[in-house]
């Protein structure tokens, strides 16, 4: 009787996964050009999704006075890192509700780490050097994936059921931040594409006549 | 068995409790607030050298009329086309850290030309704390150029994408040096920055002495502390009340901040990758005012409006239009001795491409005198168009190379048997290194 029940148990979970297929999302712009680091998530409407555990080593990185990477994503309870590599000091820091922190790192090859215990998105500057930004998105699901340079996001075992997607992008012009849209429950491989419309991104020569 | 076992333990425990009190008495990593004051970090320098090849008259910087920083070698006519070597500047950045902050910068720099000069560019404390909530401040004090430029960057004021800036912000480096105290105020809403910036400050009396009995002229000489710039030959009645000189960091009209001036900007980044500048200047001096050398006091005033965009990931636009007002000396004849009004304006483009960039500018500048003691004869009008490009060669290592013509017309140039219309004739081969 216990076997059976293990094999009904296994059938069940192999008829799930089956029904679990991957998401391919391709974010565009206004102009049809492909947009990296655009982070979409799904979450089951009415219902809760399973947490995205750490994986790995998260960092980012100060180096010619920036932010590497500019956006990353990570699970709430991770631990990030911010090594410095100038030769001079920055003065890291983020006032958004998910995270607030001050880190006063001295000169090359200093780290300091922050945890981050809320989901949301944190937004990083220097306090030495303006121009230099970063975002953190703290995610609370596992299913979130960035776009990369092609403007794809690829989500696997998306379950069948029906979801809410949701978009979020630093330069998203839309109120909230953030634009959702409904996804139908299927559990088949499907790819969609998103379209759009972002602020024009700060100039990158513009700090002219910086005092 | 057991005694043994439990020795153990004992000596284990202990062994353990020691090790941490060891650990916990040595310091944990301090967090010493950010103090540095003398270190390598604090300290950097810059040198500047460069072949230059000039010709026409004698330049401004020797007691010409000439427009440029370098010029012909005869102050009775103006030379043919030669190619001399230069040193040009040489400086040394020190930039403190008191806290977190406040920091400091000070520059002194050696600059070539006719004679050596040394001296004092900048020193100034900058206050820059981190606090949440919609407005951010920060604040300067000390001997400072007002914020009007925008062609010069970091602590050094170094004319960025070419050897020489516009006429507008040349004026400022060599005549619009200040000491004072400037406090900044920005806010953030919906993709724009709006800052607003405020200042007192004195030891400005003589600005506006260059522009008059000079006019405008295109160089980076910039003017260091306490020292004074040459002048040309005044007309017959400024001779007997006026040096050929001035120095532009003075206060003559009764103390430091007895009567103090202000300036004003307001900068509003749009959501887009461009910035408009609003600037106002009223040094608030007395133009009765003389002190023992016959330098008078000058009341200047003067707007600008700047424009900075970025049309596309790899151009730089810049735009400023300046127009001024500067009056001299007693009342006569119903005007000052000096009624001067001023103005230039200039469009420059830059191209970013690999290691380096390319920019081109043109500059139209002016000044119309109603004075009593100064005439029309002092008046002027020119244009100058710039080509430039930079490459950097290593991390610390860059190369510019810019050409210039500059054209104008001064009736006063009689007073050096010159011709009314004047052009010049610049190139600069400019290395620059830093540590």
């Amino acid at each position: 009787m216990r076997h059976f029940i293990g094999w009904l148990l296994l059938l069940f979970a192999c008829a799930s996964a089956a029904q679990a297929g991957t998401l391919t999302v391709r974010v565009v712009g206004a102009d049809g050009k492909p947009v990296s680091d655009a982070v979409v998530t799904l979450r089951p409407q009415g219902g809760s999704a399973p947490a995205l555990r750490p994986q790995g080593r998260y960092e980012v990185k100060q180096f010619d006075t920036q932010f590497h990477p500019f956006v990353s994503v990570v699970p709430v309870s991770a631990t990030v890192y911010f090594p410095n590599l100038d030769p001079f000091k920055h003065h890291v820091y983020s006032f958004s509700p998910a995270k607030t922190f001050e880190l006063k790192l001295f000169a090359k090859d200093q780290t300091r780490s922050v945890l981050f215990d809320k989901a949301g998105v944190v937004a990083v500057g220097c306090n030495i050097h303006d121009n230099m930004s970063a975002f953190i998105y703290v995610t609370d699901t596992v299913w979130t994936a960035q776009t990369d340079a092609s403007g794809q996001a690829v989500i696997r075992d998306v379950p069948a059921q029906a979801l809410t997607l949701s978009l979020w992008h630093p330069y998203l012009s839309v109120p909230g931040g953030v634009s959702n849209e409904a996804l139908a429950a299927s559990g088949a491989d499907r790819s969609k594409t998103i379209q759009v419309k972002l602020r024009a991104p700060p100039g990158h020569h513009m700090n002219m006549g910086a005092y | 068995m057991i005694g043994e076992g439990t020795g153990g333990r004992v000596a284990a425990k202990t062994a353990l409790v020691l090790a941490m009190t060891i650990a916990g008495a040595a310091p944990l990593r301090a967090e010493p607030g950010g103090t540095d004051i003398l270190s390598a970090e604090t300290l950097t320098a810059t040198a500047d050298v460069r072949l230059v090849g000039v010709d026409g008259e004698q330049s401004w910087a020797n007691g010409g009329f000439g427009k440029l920083r370098y010029g012909g070698d005869n102050p009775a006519k103006p030379s043919d086309f030669s190619l001399k070597p230069a040193f040009a500047e040489a400086d040394i950045v020190w930039q403190p850290r008191f806290s977190w902050s406040l920091s400091g910068t000070v520059v002194g720099l050696v600059q070539g030309g006719d004679k050596v000069q040394a001296g004092l560019s900048e020193a100034f404390l900058s206050w820059k704390p981190l606090e949440s909530g919609q407005v951010k401040l920060s604040a300067r004090a000390g001997i400072m150029w007002p914020p009007v430029s925008l062609e010069h960057s970091g602590p050094e004021w170094a004319v960025t994408d070419s050897i020489t800036p516009s006429a507008i912000n040349s004026w400022i480096g060599e005549e619009v040096k200040i000491l004072g105290a400037e406090a900044t105020a920005s806010t953030q809403f919906g993709g724009n920055k709006i800052s607003l910036t405020g200042a007192l400050f004195d030891m400005n009396d003589t600005a506006g002495a260059l522009l008059t009995f000079r006019g405008w002229a295109l160089h980076d000489r910039k003017i260091l502390a306490f020292d004074e710039q040459p002048l040309p030959p005044l007309n017959a009645m400024m001779s007997m009340l006026q040096p050929r000189y001035t120095h532009p960091l003075n206060e003559l009209d009764g103390g430091y901040m007895k009567r103090p001036g202000y300036y004003a900007k307001l900068t509003w980044q749009l959501p887009v990758p461009a910035r408009i500048e609003l600037f106002h200047y009223d040094n608030a001096s007395n133009p009765e005012s003389v002190n023992y050398e016959l330098e008078w006091g000058w009341r200047t005033k003067f707007n600008d409006i700047g424009l900075v965009a970025e049309p596309s990931d790899k151009t730089l636009f810049r735009a400023q239009a300046m127009f001024g007002h500067s009056l001299m000396g007693y009342p006569m004849n119903g005007a000052n001795w000096i009624d001067m009004r001023f103005r230039a304006g200039y469009a420059m483009l830059t191209r970013y491409i690999d290691k380096g960039s390319i920019s081109a500018r043109l500059d139209l500048f002016g000044t119309r005198n109603h004075g009593s003691a100064v005439t029309s004869q002092d008046d002027e009008d020119g244009w100058a168009a710039m080509l430039a490009g930079r490459r950097n060669l290593a991390k610390n290592l860059s190369v510019l190379a810019e050409i210039m013509h500059v054209e104008s017309d001064r009736d006063a140039r009689a007073r050096a048997g010159l011709a009314s219309e004047q052009p010049g004739n610049q190139v600069q081969l400019s290395l620059r290194a830093r540590w």
